[in-house]
Parts: structure tokens; sequence; C-alpha cells
């Protein structure tokens, strides 16, 4: 057709605004440790990959579903815990340590999931909540992996006894440039999942879920089974993630990976970044873990500044503006861009009979 | 041939409060039944249990030949069963064409067709113009005009509406009407909870009144609307003045 005879600049002009950006920062993110090989600086990129991509799993349950989990971190120590155990006991690579873990994160959600999705709203919440606590105590109590005092990942060595670095165990100590990249690739995974879901059946389900789930049963939406699939793929993801970090750190203990602050932390991310958006979880990862950081790094380590610095952001947040960053940034485009002439009847119609939504019976 | 949908002694109890007494009914393919009756009747109740949101105290209902009493909402959905809801449950966040496309859903795993039998089904609603505007932002004779959308795209067998006029002005209303009748043309089976007369009357080939959850009365619009019990329970003594200019029983 005529298009391929646009001039160049009318042909980029058709790729979107957000598309270009959003291949120029992936650009600048493969070839960032090759220009700044400061070790502080990677592993602040990789906390970033991290927590990024534990909030966008997060995002699929609570953001997409509506479910608000406050004991995700569970699945991140199944992940860590089950790759962990079977390098030590097994001699197991991580690469089979993490698709078990995952697997095992997995059965674990549709056991939680049967029984507690029954519950809504902040029953919910409070559910998964408990679970993270009971899990952490669990953990703590069965000294076949640790107890309390947690485990570590022996290193890697060659012939002569050093350590040295393996693709095959996972573990990089010489050169940690591979961990930066399979951090962003990890991350990269939970973006294309949420794509997908984004634009399939099950993320229309969800939504639907989200915003009424009565109305969605009546149109055939089994919604046990949606939110299920949501807390499976969230668990799964989460659970590869937390084998890439005990890999990262060869230390892990239980409140450390399944603990109450990590499980806020992750949805935090979330929530800053905003919900139920693709790239939410990654812009609330970019500023909230620099912020973690920094405050850390000049208060002190007991973390008592970063605390109160997320507890505000929570409150500013609810208060200020509900739909995260990415709600923000809309909101700045849209008064740039005047409404359509039917999108300013709707607006004008629909201030004039705002209601609270109704609940069945 | 046996009817679409069959309930038999139907019964429902809330504690104390029985809202439906032994309701029984069968509906045949095809046809438009009016059901009227007073505020706090139990037409929602009924319509309710018929759709899975609460399970009967007791009594069946059958349906395209299966026993569905007590089966959940989206498993008599997938058997062609849909609802609308007396108030509305747009899908606020989404927009007008996801609204449907969820209904659409329920018969396709596949985005396009979906997609397609969504825009399909906003065309004959005459919601197509409105496609991208969110749930939240139309009015509410578009939001009732949507929910009716949203079933109608689950490609029902009967469609239960449940005051999908109420609220609406004249030429809504009239509007509306005639949707109702060229969905039935496409060979959709209609029962309707409505209020305003003027719009059961012509259009329900049957109807039945409840009244403290009773049946109290079913047959012939015409004759409905003389029957002593409804006038009393329902209609008021000002309908019986009104009542002979309606036209007269089908010859």
């Amino acid at each position: 057709m005529t298009r391929d005879f646009l001039p160049v600049s009318r042909q980029l002009s058709k790729l979107s605004w957000p598309s270009l950006m959003i291949g120029l920062v992936a650009l600048v993110l493969l070839l960032l440790p090759f220009v700044f090989s400061n070790p502080v600086l990677l592993d602040l990129m990789v906390l970033i990959f991290v927590y990024a991509g534990l909030a966008q799993a997060w995002n699929i349950l609570g953001g997409y579903a509506g479910q608000i989990s406050l004991g995700n971190a569970v699945f991140f120590g199944v992940g860590a815990y089950t790759s962990t155990a079977l390098i030590r006991d097994a001699q197991i690579v991580p690469w089979i340590g993490g698709l078990a873990g995952s697997f095992l994160a997995v059965i674990l959600a549709l056991i939680i999931g049967y029984p507690v999705f029954r519950l809504r709203g902040h029953y919910f919440a409070i559910a998964t909540l408990a679970i993270g606590e009971i899990a952490v105590a669990v953990a703590s109590d069965i000294n076949l992996i640790g107890g309390a005092s947690g485990l570590t990942i022996p290193f890697v060595r060659d012939a002569s006894g050093r350590p040295t670095d393996s693709w095959l165990w996972l573990q990089f100590n010489q050169d940690r440039l591979p961990y930066y990249f399979i951090a962003f690739i990890l991350m990269v995974f939970c973006v294309l999942v949420t794509i997908l879901l984004d634009r399939t059946k099950p993320g229309f389900y969800l939504r639907a879920i989200k915003d009424d789930q009565d109305a969605a049963r009546s149109l055939g939406v089994h919604v046990l089974r949606y939110k299920q699939l949501a807390f499976a793929l969230s668990a799964a993801l989460t659970a590869l993630i937390g084998t890439f970090y005990a890999q990262y750190i060869l230390f892990i203990d239980p409140p450390s990976t399944m603990g109450l602050n990590l499980s806020v932390l992750i949805s935090l991310i979330a929530i800053l970044g905003g919900v139920g958006t693709i790239w939410g979880p990654i812009i609330g990862a970019a500023v909230l873990i620099p912020l973690g950081e920094v405050t850390r790094a000049e208060f002190g380590g007991a973390g008592a500044i970063e605390l109160m610095i997320y507890g505000g952001l929570v409150v500013l947040i609810s208060v200020v503006q509900p739909s995260g960053l990415m709600g923000l940034g809309q909101r700045i485009r849209h008064r740039r861009a005047p409404l359509t002439e039917p999108e300013a009847r709707a607006a004008a119609a629909s201030s004039s009979q705002e209601k609270p939504h109704a609940t069945l019976d | 041939m046996p009817p679409l949908i069959s309930v038999k002694g139907l019964c429902k109890s809330f504690g104390g409060l029985t809202a439906v007494v032994d309701v029984s009914f069968e509906i045949q393919a095809g046809e438009i039944i009016g059901l009227i009756g007073p505020n706090g009747a139990g037409k929602t109740t009924l319509f309710n249990c018929i759709s899975g949101f609460t399970r009967p105290t007791s009594g069946r209902v059958e349906f395209a030949g299966r026993d569905i009493t007590g089966w959940l909402p989206e498993e008599v959905c997938h058997l062609g069963l849909a609802r609308t809801f007396q108030v509305v449950r747009t899908f606020p966040d989404m927009s007008v064409l996801d609204n449907v496309l969820i209904g659409a859903f329920a018969r396709t795993v596949s985005r396009a067709e979906a997609e397609r039998g969504a825009r399909e089904v906003l065309e004959l609603t005459g919601l197509a113009s409105k496609a991208g505007l969110l749930g939240r932002n139309i009015t509410i004779a578009d939001k009732k005009r949507l929910e009716l959308a949203r079933a109608l795209a689950t490609h029902p067998r009967l469609l239960m509406l449940d005051e999908a006029m109420a609220g609406l002005n004249p030429a809504e209303r009239q509007a509306a009407v005639e949707l109702v009748r060229s969905i039935q043309a496409q060979g959709v089976t209609i029962l309707m909870v409505e209020h305003v007369m003027q719009v059961i009357m012509p259009i329900s080939k049957r109807v039945m009144v409840l009244n403290y959850g009773r049946k109290i009365a079913e047959g012939a619009p015409e004759i409905v609307a003389h029957d002593e019990n409804v006038i009393a329970a329902y209609l008021g003594a000002k309908y019986r003045q009104q009542a002979p200019s309606l036209p007269g029983p089908a010859a």
C-alpha cells in the first residue's frame, strides 16, 4: 500500500511515542552496564529490576483482579527456599530448582486461594497477611531448611578450590554483570506476561471481576477460576524471582524472604506506580527502590526513615492520586489535550448524576 | 414442545420473611412474558433464584431440559440464560465496548471474534457511537441499554430484564421497546419485570402478577388488567377507569 512510500518522519509518527520511549529506555538499560561499571549502581539496578518484577507479578492479582494480597512474599520465599534446598541437599542446579519452586508456589497459591477467594475486599487482604506471618513462623521452625538462622548457598569452586563463576549454578561473584542481565530479562518476562494478559480474555475477565464481581458472574465469568489463574500466575513469577534473589544474595532467611515488610513493599511499589497498568509497577520500582537505598545510606541501616517515607507516600497516594504515577501522567496528558466532543458531553452528563455504586440484594 | 424454562413450586425465605411463595410457571421458546407486581412483591428475588444469585429454599428450576436449581450464575449463563440488574451494574472503569466484550467472551476465547460480536450488539442497541466512552461516563439511559447489550452479547436463549426501562423518558422508553421487540424477533425468549404498564401491556403475550411473593394472576395482558385481584393489589382503582381504553381481547 501507500504506507511504504510515506516519508520516514511520517512512518515514525505512526509509532506512538510511548512505544518509542519504551524501546529507547530498554536500549539504554541494556547498554548501561557497559558505560557505567560502578558496582553500587549495578546493584541498585538489579534491585530495581527485581522489585519491578515482583510488583508486576503482584499487579496481576492486585491490579487487574483487584485482590489486594499482603502475603505475596510467601511465594518469593517458596522460590528462594526450594532452589536453595535443592542445591544444598540434592545438588540440583537452580535452573531446575527455580522451576520446581515456581511449580510449588502455584500449588500453594491454589490451595490458599480456594478458601480465601470466597472472602471479599479487606478480608482477602487480611487473610493473605495472616498467611504470610504463618509462613515466616513455620519456616523459622523447620530445621531442615535452616530454621530461623536461614540458609547459605555454598560458593561454586574450581579445581583449585577458588570461588568461580558458573552459568550452570547461576553464580557470578567475579564478574557480576550476568546478574544484571538475568534480572532485566526476568523483569521483561513479567512485563510480557502482563501485556499478554492485558490483551486477552483472562485480562478482560480480571478487570471485570475487579469492577463488579456479580455483574461479571451474570455474564458467565467463572470468578473463582479466574482469580485462581491470576493468583497462580502471580505466584509463579514471584517464585522465579525468589530463586534469582537467593542466587544473587546467596543467603536467605524467613523474615527477609517471606516477611510482611517485603509483602508490603511489593504492593506499595505497584500502588505508587499505578495498579492495573502495564508500566506502573516498573515506574514505582524506579522511584521507590532508589529512594529506599538513598535514605538507608544517609540515615543508617535501621530503615526507620525509609518506613516513615513509605508510610507518608501511602497516605499521599490515597488522598491525592489513587491511580498512582501512571494516573498522574494520564491526567497531565488529558489536561493538555482537550476532550473530544462526545467525551465532553459524557463528562458533563456524568458529573450531574454521579452516584455511589449499588450492590446486589 | 417442552417449555424453555419451567419453574415449579419455587419458594425463597430470608429468615422469617418469605419473599417468594410456591411460584410455578412455564415459558415457551420465543415468548415475551411480563412479570409485574408492587414493590417488594418478590420479582427480583424470583429473578435471583432463577439466575443463580440466590439458592431457592425449595422448588425446582428447569431450563432447556436441565434441572438448574442451585446452579451458579456463571454456569446458568453458559447454558444460555442471561439477566440484567434492576440497579445498573455497568463496569465503571471499562469502556462501553469492553463492557460488551465481557459478555461476548462467554462464547469464545478469541478477542477478534468477541469484538466482532460485541460491535454487532452495539450496533443493534444503538451504542456504537459510544463504544469508546467509559462505563461511568454515560447517561443512565445508555447504562440501561449497555446492561442489555452486555447480556445479549452472551447469546442467551432466555433474556431476563429486570426493569430495563425504569427511569427512562417516553422517547427513550419507546426506543427500548423497539429494541426488545427486535431482540425477540431474533429468536430470544424474554421475561421482563416492568412497572410501566404502557410498556408491558402491548409488548407481552402473557403477563404474570406477583403480590407478597405469590403469583396472583397469569394470562393475556387485557385479561390480567381486568382482574379484580390485580387491580386491588397493584394497578389501583384509577387503572379500572383507564382499562377500557386498552385493546380488547384478541380475536
